[in-house]
């Protein structure tokens, strides 16, 4: 059995009990932060909290030589850990596919991602999301400082009125996980420097930030500790645009309710 | 006033007078004279004292060229000839003859107008004779013939009028077929067909100073029958011909006449040598030496003097080079500074005030230049990267015996590699052990001597190796490549690009940084068919991605990616990690992630690499060895001993026939083989020998050597040995 568990967004504590459970049952926990990290907690931390040992996993032995967690998932129980969610925004399905070729049974115990936390800390509602993407560091990827895909993912959502989230990248093993006041910064540059934008910063976390205003001023802003995403938002339902000023500081002059 | 102060002044005063200048280099087989010719044309113009020409070898600066008897850098000097009782100005590179190093010729050629094509009448024209003449040609650079040591002819020969003159009649025909098969046109219609009838020929010996062309013989009323009387009554027959008809006059009469001045040779050559806008302002001012038009300066060498540090010389082209101008460098950010402009006069530099358009000019101060670079006083597209057939076939580690010189070595190196272009230097600064390869063995070591005797770095080299290829020889299935993540794939092919597609990638005659429309032109020129070349993405060296793919979203974003997934597939082959060439890679389908980030470099990356590398071993990839043409000259009982030596390295005889007394032996061999046959022949034929080589390109290995000597490279580097199973076919 492959149990795929999702930890969840802060620290150790973002687990589910479902969650929990299945590592306590597991006879073999692996673990990859490379697409992601909780922040608030520490492998050690994570070990003790589950009084288990968790042997963490690079990019190499998940993408390259998943051989061994197959095999000992096809005669034993392994949990595999993520934050987040493990098949949110993390790739993971491939791992699950293999196994289910091999006739190994999986399931997914589910952890609040990214993507819950943009809608439910900022009240933009989920209903009126489109295409999600990610803002990598410039020296990450072949081309502009913004991918053009990038560019054209928020601009067609803003043509039809959605709310786009931007993941910011992440590189785990150097350390660096994009701010978001460098995310405004650059989509200042390819976006008119008036667009507005909503910074979630330690969504999980007792005190996640949450702030709204032009990309300008978001970028000559600090938000302080990783991790953060960015939301661009679409039209407003005046719902929407209540709460964007009340719980994200949004200046009133920001916020035209269209409907 | 000193004698060559006065020089100084003419020449300055003869640099504002462009009517009155030519521009010109020396190219010519090594021995064949080409030094002793220098020097006695410098006597003739009163640089340097008669008794010294010949023996002096003034243009011969370095010790090493001294104690080896041949010329290693191309060097320059200006001199002054009478014409037409007109002063003018010569200015003259010297080239050296030696292949290799080649490279040296072809960017001198670059800032001249005229060849003067030296070749010995015993030998007649030699393989390197041709490569010279064809990087003359190739650059647009009029040639005229000098025959030379006729002397031996006469003296050694025994020969008659009636021989000699057939015998020089084959000479001028071996030349003009050269230079019809390079230059058609201009053969037939623009005179550049090298004739005695017309001038364009001279005859003579440079050793005892004498020549004779068909003006000069019309002139003095000396024939053949005379120069051999002359030539049989000692040494007051020889002196009497020297001073009837002295070498330098009969040479750079020649040269004066023959040759286009810059005011006449620019106009022509500036669309030959430069890509630029042909209508721009910088265009009209380079092609007009316009002295008050913007600084366009080309430079063609760079040298080391012990006080005044890297001296860039070259040609200036437009505008007047002065102290304390600030230049751009092609290639760098920013400006230099001129500290000095000056003029060689033998091995000597003299520092002048100003050098104007149309003249050959060495200055300090460009630091950042290398040869080959564009300096301009505004920015401007470059002259095209120099070309040069030779690309380098072996390579040796080099290693400082001291930690303590580490750094001063590495700097060495970066300024070898920019004072000679056609050397490859890899720094490596973690192991010490750095690479430098080259055009041969000899080639290396005089590059390891000059680091050790300049520098004083004491180094230790290692056994020199041959620099290996792979080559694809087959078209391959589609095959996919898969990202890690598995959420891209790759659908890639190959198939080996044609002989003429290679060699026109290799001469730089269709890059990336060519505008579309030309290099399509180019390649379609080269056999691509249109539908290819309309796809045509990236040039990788000697290869070619081409993009076959229609309206995938997203790949225009990743395609950087890709094109650094197969750069390094191609810089590091499947077989042994040897660059790829001939290999053509079309890109027929892609499958891309939404997110930018799941197909970031990790993903594409190895996903085309590993693409590739099957691809190519789906076209049964095989190991290229560089190839040597060799000539054994040698006496006819040593000529089986010879020929062995040539089959015994893998070589193949080609021609043997019988040249005066003695026995030529024509053939190929590889490089690999060919390292230490100095000492070999040597020992084999007592010392009787004379031989050469030329770089004669890359060729497959054979099928049952391929497996030895990729385990031998891959052990070399530390790599696996054991090739991928899918390397069935050897």
């Amino acid at each position: 059995m492959l149990t795929f568990v999702g930890l969840g967004l802060y620290d150790e504590r973002s687990v589910t009990i479902a969650g929990r459970e299945a590592i306590a049952a597991a006879d073999r926990v692996v673990a990859e932060f490379y697409t992601s990290k909780l922040v608030g907690t520490t492998i050690e931390t994570l070990e003790s909290y589950h009084d288990t040992e968790i042997e963490r996993l690079d990019r190499q032995a998940v993408e390259r030589g998943p051989e061994s967690i197959l095999q000992a998932a096809a005669t034993s129980d392994v949990a595999f850990l993520t934050a987040g969610d493990t098949m949110i925004s993390t790739t993971h399905v491939d791992l699950r596919l293999r196994a289910t070729a091999r006739s190994i049974q999986t399931r997914v115990i589910h952890g609040t991602t990214a993507q819950a936390a943009a809608s439910s800390l900022t009240g933009l509602q989920n209903y009126r999301f489109g295409k999600a993407t990610t803002l990598p560091f410039p020296y990450a990827h072949g081309g502009d400082d913004v991918p053009q895909s990038v560019t054209e993912t928020i601009t067609a959502n803003q043509d039809r009125g959605l709310h786009t989230l931007v993941f910011l990248d992440i590189k785990a093993d150097r350390e660096e996980y994009m701010r978001a006041s460098t995310a405004s910064e650059l989509l200042a540059t390819v976006l008119d420097d008036e667009t507005v934008a909503v910074a979630v910063c330690r969504a999980g976390s007792p005190e996640p930030t949450v702030a709204a205003d032009r990309l300008g001023a978001l970028a000559d802003r600090s938000f302080g500790e990783p991790l953060h995403l960015l939301v661009v938002p679409g039209s407003l339902h005046h719902m929407e645009a209540d709460a964007l000023t009340t719980l994200a500081a949004c200046p009133a002059e920001l916020v035209e309710p269209s409907h | 006033m000193g004698r060559r102060k006065k020089i100084v002044q003419e020449c300055e005063r003869l640099m504002d007078e462009p009517e009155h200048i030519r521009n010109i280099a020396i190219a010519a087989h090594i021995d064949h004279g080409k030094t002793t010719l220098t020097d006695n044309l410098l006597a003739g113009a009163g640089m340097i004292s008669e008794d010294l020409a010949g023996e002096q070898l003034a243009m011969d600066t370095e010790e090493d060229e001294q104690e080896r008897g041949i010329t290693i850098d191309a060097a320059n000097v200006s001199m002054t000839h009478e014409w037409e009782d007109t002063n003018h100005l010569i200015n003259l590179i010297d080239t050296p003859g030696h292949v290799d190093f080649g490279g040296d010729v072809t960017r001198a050629m670059r800032a001249v107008d005229g060849a003067l094509v030296v070749v010995d009448a015993v030998e007649g024209t030699m393989p390197q004779t041709e490569t010279v003449v064809r990087q003359a040609l190739r650059e647009g650079v009029k040639p005229a013939l000098f025959i030379n040591k006729v002397d031996r002819l006469i003296n050694e020969l025994q020969e008659g009028p009636q021989e000699m003159q057939q015998r020089l009649q084959g000479v001028i025909q071996d030349v003009n077929e050269l230079i019809r098969g390079m230059a058609e046109e201009k053969y037939e219609e623009e005179g550049w067909r090298v004739s005695v009838e017309d001038g364009t020929v001279a005859f003579g010996s440079a050793l005892y100073n004498w020549a004779v062309s068909l003006p000069s013989m019309q002139a003095t009323g000396i024939d053949f029958g005379d120069i051999i009387e002359y030539n049989r009554s000692g040494e007051d027959g020889i002196r009497e011909l020297k001073e009837q008809s002295p070498l330098s006059d009969v040479v750079l009469d020649m040269v004066a006449e023959h040759f286009p001045n810059p005011l006449d040779a620019q106009p022509e050559r500036i669309p030959t040598v430069w890509r630029g806008d042909a209508d721009s302002d910088i265009a009209n001012q380079m092609q007009a030496v316009d002295e008050d038009g913007e600084v366009v300066f080309m430079v063609t060498d760079i040298g080391m003097d012990p006080h005044a540090g890297e001296i860039a010389s070259g040609r200036v082209f437009s505008g007047t080079l002065e102290r304390g101008q600030d230049l751009y460098v092609s290639g760098t950010a920013g400006t230099n500074r001129i500290q000095s402009v000056g003029i060689f006069m033998g091995g000597e530099r003299e520092e002048v005030e100003r050098v104007p358009a149309g003249n050959i000019a060495c200055v300090t101060g460009l630091r950042d230049s290398i040869a080959g670079s564009t300096v301009t006083s505004v920015e401007m597209t470059p002259f095209e990267s120099i070309e040069h057939i030779s690309e380098p076939v072996i390579t040796k580690s080099v290693e400082a015996q001291h930690m303590d010189d580490l750094p001063k070595l590495i700097e060495t190196l970066r300024q070898v590699s920019k004072e000679d272009p056609t050397i490859k230097i890899e720094i490596n600064e973690d192991t010490g052990e750095h690479l430098i390869s080259g055009q041969g063995e000899l080639h290396l070591e005089v590059i390891t001597q000059r680091i050790e005797r300049n520098q004083g770095i004491p180094v230790t080299t290692g056994e020199p190796i041959v620099v290996f290829r792979e080559f694809p020889r087959d078209a391959s299935d589609v095959v996919e490549g898969i990202s890690p993540n598995r959420h891209n794939r790759f659908y890639i092919s190959v198939q080996p690009l044609s002989e003429e597609l290679i060699e026109l990638l290799k001469m730089g005659d269709a890059s990336n940084d060519m505008p579309e429309l030309e290099r399509r032109e180019a390649l379609m020129e080269a056999g691509m068919d249109k539908d290819t070349a309309l796809n045509v993405e990236h040039i990788h060296g000697a290869n070619i991605l081409i993009d076959d793919t229609k309206g995938i979203q997203h790949l225009n974003e990743t395609m950087e990616l890709v094109i650094e997934g197969l750069g390094e597939a191609l810089d590091d082959g499947p077989l042994a990690a040897e660059p790829v060439e001939g290999a053509l890679i079309r890109l027929h389908d892609a499958k891309l992630h939404e997110d930018a980030i799941h197909r970031g470099p990790a993903q594409v990356i190895p996903a085309v690499r590993e693409a590739a590398h099957n691809a190519l071993i789906d076209g049964r990839i095989a190991l290229l060895e560089p190839i040597q043409n060799v000539r054994i000259d040698v006496p006819n009982e040593h000529m089986g001993a010879a020929s062995g030596e040539l089959q015994g390295r893998r070589g193949r005889v080609d021609d043997m026939y019988q040249e005066g007394d003695l026995m030529v032996v024509e053939g190929i061999a590889p490089v690999d083989e060919m390292i230490g046959f100095a000492s070999d022949i040597r020992s084999a034929t007592e010392g009787r020998a004379s031989w050469n080589t030329e770089n004669a390109g890359f060729q497959v290995m054979a099928d049952n050597l391929q497996t030895e000597t990729i385990m031998e490279i891959r052990e070399r580097k530390g790599m696996k040995t054991e090739l991928p199973v899918t390397v069935d076919y050897f």
